[in-house]
């Protein structure tokens, strides 16, 4: 009798259907599809103001990049007799980045360089980089976060200087090259919130006396979006520079290392994206700002930088 | 023994009547703006769509992110910034054929739908229309439709309105089996 009776439901239940007229309930099922799609825009670029985001430029596209920084705004360097640090410009940046794939990109660029002058000298860079796409979150937290991994390496092209303790005093080639290696985590918390934290791992080839050749660092950065283009966007650097190191260069040169803190707009419009950002750190890249930032927002050692990209699409 | 065979008889016919309601994964969507500056398309081959032959109601649904631009930047900011997928993943159709059709006997009809349409969770009724078809094996129905943004709440910013289109042009197909055994 209880299998007829199940029969029986099981009639009632899709002649029921039918008369519903519920054509929709046919395809319930896309919803858990949509779980499974990887979250998009965590960041709005391959940066969020002096560090990498996990964003990667798209397949075929080109993007040409114009970074700058300018400066100190306030200070004994800034205030009105350089227009607020306008006058000066501490580092400039142009390179291009390129997608080889929707997950793997690469870069070439110059910097000019941002040396502190005591404990770094090296300028004029070039660079390569290449950034890929590991794991992408999905909107189900099935995979919760997105890495992605970063790797450069720089190499400085200035004629070499006399001052032994130098780092620009090179003995071979190998001591104008430094590297950067980096794994970006990050959340989309929500379309308003997206938090990232990168382990970075800074090696420089050869160093000033004293400075660290090996240099463990972690940044951390967020975007916080508040209108349908623009978001504010923050990011911080905690070098672990050894104690012994930071002493002799406090006891020594009377220099003090800052880590670097950036706080920004970002303006997207279209295929531009302007990033209007203060930061203490003078220089644009990894390999000097981490390990050679000596600026502090507190004594006014801050200046206006921005990024701008342009997005062009080589092929359809 | 005379309960079963009217419980087999009922099963029967509710089959006879579910297959009535044809479905279809064979659903191509796609859009067209043309404004000064740019044309942009987009396209989707991941709708679905079910229509059942007694009532003659339709119905269609496609998920936003499902649809692929030449330009994956522009596809990115579709999601984004105009349809915002995240919140509203789905645009929904729900109508009912209006025009006198003989689902039996092949040959092309012309086919008026009315019905209501959810993009970015804004509802509104549309009245189309476009093309049925019937074959041996299949019913085809296709209707190209304009759709106004800001009927929608779809906002685009000043600065790129020589770049996208206020109404756009909406097109549609699908194809379900009839002879689905």
């Amino acid at each position: 009798m209880k299998p007829i009776f199940f029969l029986l439901l099981t009639c009632i239940c899709s002649t029921a259907l039918v008369a519903q007229d519920e054509l929709s309930s046919l395809f319930n099922d896309s919803e858990a599809e949509q779980k499974r799609l990887p979250v998009i825009a965590t960041f709005k670029s391959p940066w969020i103001i002096n560090g990498q985001s996990n964003e990667t430029i798209h397949k075929n596209d080109l993007l040409f990049v114009v970074k700058h920084r300018f400066g100190d705004l306030a200070g004994s360097n800034g205030g009105v007799k350089t227009f607020f640090g306008l006058d000066n410009s501490t580092d400039i940046l142009i390179g291009f980045d390129y997608g080889l794939s929707d997950q793997w990109s690469i870069g070439l660029g110059r910097a000019k360089g941002a040396p502190n002058g005591i404990s770094t000298h090296q300028r004029q860079l070039f660079y390569v980089n290449s950034k890929y796409r590991l794991i992408q979150q999905t909107f189900g937290d099935q995979v919760p976060v997105s890495v992605s991994l970063f790797g450069n390496a720089v190499v400085s092209t200035m004629e070499k200087t006399d001052l032994a303790t130098s780092d620009a005093s090179f003995q071979k080639f190998g001591d104008r090259m430094s590297y950067v290696a980096q794994a970006i985590i990050t959340r989309k918390f929500s379309d308003k919130l997206s938090l990232a934290l990168s382990p970075t791992y800074v090696r420089r080839n050869y160093v000033s006396f004293h400075d660290m050749n090996n240099l463990f660092a972690l940044g951390i950065g967020s975007r916080m979006k508040f209108s349908r283009r623009m978001a504010l966007v923050v990011d911080y650097v905690f070098s672990f520079r050894s104690q012994e190191s930071q002493d002799y260069f406090l006891e020594q040169q009377e220099f003090k290392f800052y880590n670097p803190l950036g706080i920004g707009l970002e303006i997207e419009t279209g295929g531009h994206v302007f990033n209007l950002s203060f930061t203490n750190s003078t220089a644009i890249l990894e390999n000097q700002f981490i390990p050679g930032t000596s600026s502090s927002w507190a004594d006014g050692e801050f200046r206006w930088g921005f990024s701008i990209t342009r997005t062009f699409t080589l092929k359809d | 023994m005379k309960f079963v065979w009217t419980t087999a008889l009922l099963f029967a016919t509710s089959l006879l009547i579910q297959a009535q309601v044809l479905t279809s994964h064979e659903v191509t969507l796609s859009f067209f703006s043309d404004a000064p500056l740019e044309d942009i398309s987009a396209e989707s081959k991941a709708g679905v769509s079910a229509l059942d032959l007694h009532s003659k109601s339709i119905y269609f649904k496609v998920a936003i992110r499902s649809f692929e631009f030449r330009k994956s930047l522009m596809q990115e900011h579709f999601n984004e910034n105009y349809m915002e997928s995240h919140q509203y993943p789905h645009a929904e159709f729900k109508g009912q054929l209006t025009s006198e059709i003989d689902f039996s006997t092949a040959g092309t009809y012309p086919a008026s739908v009315e019905g209501e349409l959810t993009i970015h969770n804004v509802t509104k009724s549309y009245q189309v229309s476009g093309e049925l078809q019937v074959t041996k094996e299949e019913i085809a129905i296709q209707a190209t439709f304009p759709v106004k943004l800001v009927d929608h709440e779809i906002k685009i910013p000043r600065l790129l309105i020589k770049n996208i289109a206020e109404v756009v042009e909406v097109s549609v197909a699908a194809k379900y089996q009839t002879n689905s055994e």
